[in-house]
Parts: structure tokens; sequence; C-alpha cells
């Protein structure tokens, strides 16, 4: 079996009969990439997450500091509820000094309602 | 599409389709798509499996945007290896052969069209001849011969060197002319007389 050609040259002549064809390039493949980059770029948007707006009491927990001021404001608050249901004497013996003793004040003109004076 | 976007470099635009930029986006496509359905095209000879091939890459670099390494590779070079390994895997699926009689029988015997069948047969004899060859064989024959990029080009998409390269060239040519040669008559060499 006899070439004319050597074989190399043969070989180049297809190369070149390749490189030669032409290539189209529809519209309709340029929608289908861009499709693809649209579908890429929505799974993105939804796997990254955003930065949600804070409620009500997140923005109210933020203007007091935050929760190390909040668990102080709560320990004062307790405290003063416990002074108010059980005042130490030196309290008591504090407010005597500065209101010069007890004084009481009827709330209701209770006996005069009852009639049982006079 | 701004004009702005339009001198910005491939990584530049990949990086802001990375952030979301959609404009970037369509830039590259309408930049690197011509480029990558041609050298399916040419490997695989097919213009719907070309098509598909170069979906399937642009899709590739849609999602592997976020972790461009701009230093490490060119958006190119890149593409290159992606759409050379994807036509070498399509082409061993499919286990091509030419159907020589389909093209031997011509409506019309004139000798221009006799000689662009001949002309197509060899091309797909040859496409087939490449699809049988070792895969980086295939692949460094394919890109200097169809793409027409340079051994040291050839080295950086291969992760190689040029040595290499042209060792894979020379030895996948001498592969290609013995597989060819078993098929001189059908492909018409034998009419070639100068």
């Amino acid at each position: 079996m006899k070439m004319t050609k050597t074989d190399e040259t043969a070989l180049e002549d297809v190369f070149a009969r390749i490189r030669a064809e032409d290539v189209p390039v529809r519209d309709a493949l340029l929608d289908r990439i861009m499709l693809d980059a649209d579908t890429v770029l929505a799974e993105r948007q939804q796997t990254t997450p955003t930065a949600s707006r804070p409620g009500l009491g997140a923005m109210l927990l933020d203007a007091i500091g935050g929760w190390p001021s909040f668990s102080g404001l709560a320990a004062a608050t307790v405290a003063g509820v416990w002074i108010g249901v059980a005042p130490p004497d030196a309290i008591g013996n504090l407010s005597a000094s500065i209101w010069g003793g007890t004084i009481e004040v009827p709330l209701l003109e209770s006996d005069a309602l009852l009639g049982l004076e006079g | 599409m701004s004009h702005a976007l339009n001198d910005q470099t491939d990584a530049e635009l990949l990086a802001a389709f990375a952030g979301g930029d959609r404009a970037a986006a369509m830039i590259l496509t309408h930049r690197l798509t011509p480029r990558v359905v041609a050298q399916a095209k040419r490997m695989l000879g097919n213009q719907a499996d070309a098509e598909d091939v170069a979906q399937d890459a642009m899709m590739r670099l849609w999602k592997i945007a976020p972790d461009w390494d701009a230093d490490r590779a060119k958006v190119t070079t890149w593409l290159y290896r992606v759409v050379a390994n994807l036509c070498t895997d399509r082409l061993r699926k499919s286990g091509r052969a030419i159907d020589l009689d389909a093209v031997a029988e011509p409506a019309d015997d004139t000798p221009s069209v006799q000689a662009n069948l001949q002309d197509a047969a060899r091309a797909d004899a040859l496409r087939t001849a490449l699809a049988d060859l070792p895969e980086r064989q295939a692949q460094a024959v394919s890109l200097r011969h169809l793409e027409e990029l340079g051994n040291p080009e050839i080295a950086t998409i291969m992760d190689t060197n040029v040595r290499t390269v042209e060792s894979l060239i020379a030895r996948g040519k001498r592969a290609l002319i013995a597989k060819l040669s078993g098929r001189k008559a059908e492909l018409g060499y034998e009419d070639d007389q100068d």
C-alpha cells in the first residue's frame, strides 16, 4: 500500500481541514449558558445567610448594653424588691431618724363611718 | 453591559460574578464561549455534542468562581484543560467509530463532492484515532495541532513540562499515523496521486 504524500504531511492536511471547519456560536447556546449562570447565582444567594433586621427585644437589649448589663439590672431589681419586702433594721431606724418617728395616717375614716364615736 | 466591565480581565470578571454581578457573567459568556465551543467541535466533530461540552465547561466555571485563584492559572488555560478532558471522556464513552458506508455513496458523484466527503471521512477517522490514544497524548496532540498552541502553553495547561509535551505529541502522532495507515484504502489515500 503506497501513499503519495508522506504520512506526516497527510496527517497535517487532515488537521488543517479540521481547523478550517466553521464553528457557529448559536444564540441558543449563549442563552443556555447564561441560564446556568443565573441558576448558580440564585443558589449562591439562597445558601449565603443574609443579615436579618434585629427585633424589638434585641434592640432594647442593645440599648441597655447587652446581656451583661441586663443581668446586672435584673440583680439590682431583685435586691430592691427584697429590701422593700423585708427591710433591714438599719433601714427602718434610718427612716425614723429622718421622719422623726412613726406617723399613722388613716386611709379611711372607718370609726366615723361606722358611727362608733359620739 | 458597561464599558468598564468590558475592559476587565477574565479573572476580574469571574471575581465580579462570584460577588453576584450578572453582567460580568454575560461578558464572560460572549468572550469565552466561541473559543470553548470551537475547541470541542474540533475534537468531537459534532456541533450538538460540542455545545453540550461548552455548556458543561462554562457551568464548571460558574461553580468554581468563588474559589478561583487568579494567581494559579489563567481562565482560558483552565478552560482548555476542562474542555480537552470533557471531550476525551465523551469520545471514550461513545466508543465512536466512523460509518464510512454512510459517506461512500454520494447522491452527487462529481469530483468536488467526492473530495469533500473524503475530507470529511478523513477528519472523522482522525478524530476516532485520537479518541483511541492514551488520554494525555490525545490532549497534547489536539492542543498542538487543532488549537495550534505553543508547547510551553500546552505544558501549563497539562501541568507538566515542555519536554514531556514534546514527547507526548511525538508519540501521539506516530500512533495516529499507525492507526490511519491501516485505513489508507478506505480513506482514499491511494487515489491521491501527485
